[in-house]
């Protein structure tokens, strides 16, 4: 809205209630408008994830934040010193979805209750934002899928790297050759610590799981789903593809603290065309950190969650530097023995790669903005069903190959095409 | 229990009683991971922060959450109060001087010029009923350097104290420090206060870091803030400027050395010190009379001078003085 509509707006009287004289004097504070422009959003499980996202949607010109809904008091008590409100709040999430001044719903509750959170919140005609992993199992999967496919609102996925303006630039340069052929991504998300949260007195069985539910199989789907679903997202994006199988290995080799989830897990994902994804995540040592390495024919890109660094491939990398000249070579003959290559890793600097724009925006900023825009417009999201089935379905069938020991395949699922996977 | 880690460009350490091992160590690790996040949220230096988000939108006027909202206002509020000795826009003039390289410059009038027309707490525009944030002149650049160890300091400190802890000691880079409770049996947690002047700068080579001690203060539920010039100046034409610039006049401050403040949280004491470095020991006092400080601290630049230590309600009963307070050198 212009600053004359909004003048006009004000002269019928509509917004007069929301007039600071800031905004009159100014032509406004950011976009800040009349009551129909806000975006009224309810959030189902404000913990920490939902109150980091929760902080995001505060930042955002007419964003309200109408109710919670949460089984820990805690967790409300600390959603509400967020919003410096008494913000109503629920234990039963469907009394929040039972009001009517709410236009989306955000879910950021443990991944075993996604598939009911969000099957309900979009039967109830609102638009919703859901943390990802998308669903459980590939059940709860094809579950919410389904119900996307029928639902009124729109679905965005909690997979925000598909709003950092870095990634977009790191897949331009991949889409338009600068490393060749993509052949292989080794992810690591690696960490030292026991991803453990405290738990207060009195502790009970009960409040461990609420508390640490992702060490717990009932509720979480382990490394390969908190952690792993962004870089696996990652790969299907630059492969353009879904994979078509994985194998797993891990176990609880080193935190045996009556968790369940594993501590290492490792996942190797092989895509068509003869692409292949290894996914690492350790909880032993963090050298690695969260990265993801994509190798190409003619150079690499190694992305983090903040940045990314392209490298070229040495062109003649198997040449060493010379020690004799041509001269002596005459002179003394060459000697004849096993091949002999340089192959010590590459230790060259590289070249950043920043955005067009010029600025790396936060991956969480940018999604909660570009959801409040879908809730306005209608507009379907970047990070949309297909891509977050896509890997969601690479979650729970690479926890599959993991549990059962097996090797999992994919064309059951992708009903016999590849989703599309790309962003905007 | 000792824990360090490092954030927000200094070294965060946690002093913890406890009975339980397993259980201190997730409360640390959840505490050192609430300071990151204030860290991600306040980072100058990161372009993917809010406080970078707000520099790039400000202009514009943009909007922000209520946490980064409160603490804005706050420093403006300490701005307003202090008629602008701390002022979180005074980066262009930290630049022009070279203090962002870690070294020190003498600045053209140009470039001086130039900085001031960027700097000043009054540029900058809240409005609580949006929680707005605009600023009158696209060069602005908001920094929370001088009040944001603190903050984050409070934070872990609420975080402890929502888990339980009821005897701790948070230590931020030793410029802030914030107590709860006291270690068993004592008054409160020891802070020495060194005296900077009595320790010239080689002493840090030497391993004699803190100098002699000036005072002793047993802190309790507490915050204690220092600021001082010692490890942290240049000299440029036979002066000695220290690295504190004086938002008002765009020049380093003259004539302090350091000043100690006491105050209820760590947010007010790591800004109520810039406030007494700028003012100086003899205009301080009536300007933190009407902030929350409780008591402070000066040293002034000067070895011979008579009134070198200057205190202000400084607590008598809970200081062990030595020889440098009572016979000076």
């Amino acid at each position: 809205m212009n600053r004359r509509d909004f003048l006009q707006r004000v002269s019928t009287g509509a917004a007069a209630l929301t007039v600071s004289p800031a905004m009159l004097l100014g032509g406004g504070l950011g976009k800040a408008g009349a009551p129909s422009d806000q975006v009224r959003i309810g959030m189902i499980g404000p913990g920490s994830r939902g109150r980091g996202l929760l902080r995001r949607y505060l930042r955002i010109p007419n964003v309200q934040i109408v109710a919670f809904a949460d089984v820990y008091e805690p967790s409300i008590k600390a959603a509400r010193a967020l919003t410096g409100v008494e913000t109503p709040a629920y234990t039963d999430y469907r009394r929040l979805l039972d009001r009517p001044d709410i236009d989306a719903v955000h879910i950021a509750t443990p991944l075993s209750l996604h598939a009911e959170h969000v099957t309900a919140a979009l039967a109830s005609g609102r638009h919703v934002y859901g943390e990802k992993s998308l669903g459980h199992t590939v059940e709860h999967c094809i579950q919410i899928r389904d119900a996307v496919r029928q639902a009124r609102g729109q679905f965005q996925i909690g997979l925000q790297y598909h709003y950092a303006p870095w990634m977009h630039e790191t897949i331009r340069r991949i889409r338009a050759g600068e490393i060749g052929d993509v052949t292989h991504i080794h992810a690591y998300w690696h960490r030292n610590g026991n991803w453990r949260r405290p738990v207060p007195d009195p502790k009970t069985d009960a409040l461990e799981h609420l508390i640490n539910w992702r060490l717990y199989k009932a509720w979480s789907g382990g490394l390969f789903a908190e952690l792993g679903s962004h870089q696996i997202d990652f790969a299907n994006w630059i492969f353009d593809a879904a994979p078509s199988s994985v194998i797993a290995s891990g176990g609880i080799d080193y935190y045996k603290d009556g968790r369940e989830t594993y501590d290492n897990v490792e996942g190797i994902f092989r895509y068509p065309g003869g692409r292949t994804l290894v996914f690492s995540s350790i909880m032993t040592n963090q050298n690695m950190g969260a990265q993801t390495r994509i190798y190409g024919t003619k150079g690499t890109i190694v992305s983090t969650m903040a940045d990314a660094t392209l490298f070229y491939e040495p062109k003649a990398y198997n040449t060493i530097e010379s020690v004799s000249s041509t001269k002596e070579i005459v002179e003394r003959g060459v000697v004849t023995g096993a091949t002999y290559k340089s192959e010590l890793p590459y230790r060259g600097q590289g070249t950043a790669i920043t955005s067009p724009e010029g600025e790396a925006g936060n991956a969480d900023h940018q999604a909660c903005v570009a959801f409040v825009e879908t809730v306005r417009t209608g507009a379907r999201p970047i990070a949309n069903i297909d891509v977050a089935y896509a890997s969601g379905l690479s979650v729970a069938l690479a926890n599959k190959a993991l549990y059962d020991g097996t090797r999992a395949e994919f064309k059951d699922y992708l009903g016999g095409h590849v989703p599309a996977t790309a962003g905007r | 229990m000792t824990q360090s880690r490092q954030a927000m460009g200094t070294t965060f350490t946690l002093h913890l009683y406890a009975t339980d091992v397993t259980r201190a160590d997730e409360v640390a690790e959840a505490m050192f991971e609430e300071i990151a996040r204030v860290e991600e949220a306040l980072s100058h230096y990161r372009a993917t922060s809010e406080i970078a988000r707000i520099n790039r939108e400000a202009a514009d006027g943009v909007v922000t959450d209520p946490e980064t909202f409160a603490l804005i206002a706050r420093a403006q509020q300490l701005s307003r109060l202090s008629d602008g000795a701390f002022d979180i826009t005074v980066g262009p003039l930290m630049k022009a001087w070279g203090f962002f390289r870690g070294r020190g410059q003498y600045p053209s009038p140009e470039e001086l010029a130039a900085a001031r027309a960027r700097t000043g707490w009054r540029h900058v525009t809240l409005d609580a009923a949006t929680r707005g944030v605009r600023t009158d002149h696209p060069g602005l650049d908001l920094d929370l350097g001088g009040i944001g160890k603190g903050y984050a300091l409070d934070r872990a400190a609420a975080l402890l104290r929502e888990a339980g802890v009821t005897a701790a000691l948070l230590d931020a880079g030793s410029s802030s420090f914030y107590a709860i409770g006291a270690p068993p049996d004592t008054d409160g947690w020891p802070i020495r206060v060194p005296d900077s002047v009595s320790s010239p700068q080689g002493g840090r080579d030497r391993g004699q870091d803190e100098g002699r001690t000036l005072t002793t203060v047993h802190l309790r539920d507490a915050s204690l803030s220092t600021s001082g010039t010692r490890q942290q100046f240049f000299i440029a034409g036979g002066r000695r400027y220290s690295h504190i610039i004086d938002p008002r006049t765009g020049a380093p401050v003259d004539g302090m050395a350091q000043v100690t403040v006491l105050a209820p949280n760590a947010t007010d004491s790591d800004a109520l010190t810039k406030v007494a470095f700028v003012l100086g020991a003899d205009a301080a006092p009536d300007v933190l009379g009407r902030t929350t400080a409780t008591a402070a601290l000066f040293v002034r630049d000067a070895r011979d001078a008579r009134d070198r230590v200057v205190r202000w309600r400084w607590p008598a009963v809970s200081e062990r003085a030595t020889a440098a307070v009572s016979g000076d050198q």
